[in-house]
């Protein structure tokens, strides 16, 4: 690590990766099952649903799923990266603080109450998951706080037996759930990417993108964090306030993430590391690397899963753990020789 | 604290940026979902209402399918526009529709709200139970100008359901297990379309009402339940044979149950009886003839 990060460099390297996303994103907006003309799509809307196909498939379809895909994608390697470096663990991704759990739950709770109305555009499912990883995460946070002072192993171990407590519970919903609900949900559980409105999508991408470039503003804070809680305190950091911040919005993009698209895995754990591993573990370029290279993955493991068994689709969960897993040892096995897991 | 705030200030205003582009480009046309002139499009996305559609005689009309649509045979050789779970929104445009049958699940409803939303018609269809189709048999034929034809298919299933009814009224009734899944054992419960069957046809459900819909059973509760007969649906319509010697051979493990000792155990088509559809009355003849081997004749 003797190289030093400039405003200049880091620059560079974020406008290469929004370059590259750019391009991924157009390809994979090109790609599907259906075959779009450019030329077509470009003659605009035509009067009447039905007349000009081509723009609907890209620009009513394609286009906001490709997005979506995006924003998901660098939410959660984006919220991946603050807990790793948050709770000090590598094993940290955006859904073991208890969001998923919460999640599911809700959105389960959503689909047996059979609620109907929609609210921004977003379904009762995406509203109930999003309150249930709000109040999941509020609970955790206050439970690690309150058992005492060794709040990041605390912190965690709430999470993880909240999870458990709420997974059980999901579980018992679904067994007693009707055959189509189960189904319902568990596409939902595997991360499933689907069409969203453009007010859905507006919405939850002005609150990712502020939440990202808010946790942009505290990575210089989480690069003395991550060397431990004393060591930043004995350098004038204020650890705590740094960790509500840091903690509040990686929990905020990750549940807007959630409520969009479901618990989609491994994006969160597998990008950050992958970006580490390359570039290194300065937060200043992983924090905004990682955000970039999360959605340009996803939208590839989407598009993937768009296609490869068309016109049937697979949810994309399956996609990101079976072509990540892979890419994410390699990675390892040529890179880890070369950084030692933070420090 | 004060960075704290312009981060907020940040929130609402992209989220602001939110709802104007909303506004630019708004979340439904202007003129969605007109009535449509002549319905001449269709795309079906379950089975049943692929068969229902075929019913009416607008088989000519249906452009595409569900991939598990597979009654009538023609219906089998239509383009597909993915599964009933996983429906594929682009390929439902690419057909051309102009009219979208959907069930109203989330996945269906997903894709439902999606065509709403680029101005396509969609009708989404809530169906389980009996009553529940011979409404929607009504609706499709409402929205695709086949009245005649849905009110004459309606009146036919009616009667025969009548029929059937009043033919086993006097019948005592047989204790049925309806099997759904056998590793591990899940049979129907009493809150389901199933139950609705047995009981039309002469039957009662061999136990009680549970909390689930289609609850597991361990051994203790199957050897008190005292099913008089076992009704297994088959797992796809080619093998059935075979899978009627397989379930002998799993439940000859519970001799003293008296459906076992009796040979009372049916594996029968799940088409019919699983697709609350146009066939259903097939579906219904062969249930009871299975708990009423002495009954005359197929109709």
């Amino acid at each position: 690590m003797t190289q030093v990060l400039t405003a200049k460099s880091l620059g560079i390297r974020i406008t290469l990766c929004l370059a590259a996303l750019a391009v991924v994103m157009c390809l994979c907006a090109l790609m599907g099952s259906q075959k779009v003309s450019l030329r077509k799509v470009l003659t605009g809307p035509g009067s009447s649903p039905g007349e000009n196909i081509d723009y609907e498939i890209l620009v009513g379809i394609r286009l906001p799923r490709v997005i979506l895909a995006a924003l998901v994608g660098a939410a959660l390697a984006c919220s991946g990266v603050v807990l790793q470096a948050i709770l000090r663990n590598p094993l940290a991704d955006p859904y073991i603080l208890g969001i998923s759990s919460g999640a599911g739950l809700g959105a389960i709770a959503a689909v047996l109450s059979g609620a109907t109305w929609s609210f921004w555009g977003g379904s009762p499912i995406a509203a109930f998951a999003f309150a249930g990883a709000i109040v999941t995460v509020w609970l955790v946070w206050l439970i690690g706080r309150a058992a005492g002072k060794s709040q990041i192993t605390n912190l965690l171990l709430a999470g993880v037996v909240i999870n458990a407590f709420l997974s059980a519970v999901i579980m018992f919903l679904t067994s007693i759930a009707r055959s189509d609900q189960v189904h319902s949900t568990i596409f939902w559980l595997m991360g499933n990417i689907t069409e969203k409105g453009p007010s859905a999508l507006g919405v939850s991408a002005g609150c990712i993108l502020a939440g990202t470039v808010g946790l942009f503003g505290v990575s210089h804070r989480l690069n003395i964090l991550s060397l431990g809680e004393q060591e930043a305190k004995s350098l004038g950091v204020d650890t705590a306030k740094t960790q509500i911040v840091a903690f509040a919005l990686a929990a905020f993009i990750t549940a807007i993430a959630v409520s969009l698209s479901g618990l989609v895995g491994f994006v969160g754990l597998v990008v950050p590391h992958g970006v580490r591993l390359v570039c290194g573990p300065d937060h200043r370029h992983l924090l905004p690397i990682s955000a970039i290279i999360g959605g340009a993955f996803l939208v590839a493991a989407d598009t993937l899963a768009r296609i490869i068994v068309a016109p049937a689709q697979l949810p994309v969960g399956v996609i990101t753990a079976i072509a990540g897993g892979p890419f994410f040892l390699v990675l390892l096995a040529r890179h880890s020789r070369k950084i030692s897991w933070l420090k | 604290m004060n960075k704290l705030w312009w981060l907020l200030l940040t929130i609402v205003c992209l989220a602001g940026a939110g709802f104007l582009i909303l506004k630019i480009f708004p979340d439904q046309r202007p003129n969605a979902a007109a009535p449509a002139t002549a319905v001449n499009r269709i795309v079906s996305l379950a089975p049943n209402l692929t068969e229902i559609l075929f019913a009416l005689g607008l088989g000519e009309k249906v452009v595409a399918v569900s991939s598990d649509s597979d009654y009538p045979p023609e219906a089998a050789n239509k383009n597909k526009v993915g599964t009933f779970w996983q429906p594929n929104t682009e390929a439902i445009i690419a057909s051309k529709a102009n009219l979208v049958i959907t069930e109203c699940f989330e996945q269906q409803k997903s894709v439902a709200v999606t065509l709403h939303r680029l101005g396509y018609r969609v009708l989404p269809l809530k169906i389980e139970s009996i009553e529940a189709m011979l409404t929607a048999i009504k609706d499709i034929g409402d929205a695709t100008g086949t009245q005649n034809r849905a009110d004459k298919l309606d009146e036919d299933i009616t009667n025969r359901l009548d029929n059937l009814r009043s033919k086993l009224a006097a019948r005592n009734k047989v204790k049925v297990l309806w099997v759904v899944q056998t590793e591990p054992l899940r049979v129907a419960g009493t809150n389901t379309f199933l139950n609705e069957l047995l009981e039309l046809v002469g039957g009662e459900n061999a136990i009680g009402p549970t909390i689930q819909q289609y609850p597991p059973l361990g051994t203790e509760e199957l050897l008190a339940c005292g099913a008089q007969a076992i009704i297994q649906s088959a797992m796809g319509v080619d093998n059935i044979p075979e899978q009627q010697q397989a379930a002998e051979k799993f439940w000859g493990r519970w001799p003293t149950l008296p459906a076992v000792r009796n040979n009372r155990i049916y594996v029968i088509d799940p088409d019919t009886t699983l697709r609350l559809g146009p066939r259903l009355c097939q579906g219904l003849d062969l249930v009871a003839h299975c708990l009423h081997p002495d009954m005359d004749g197929h109709e």
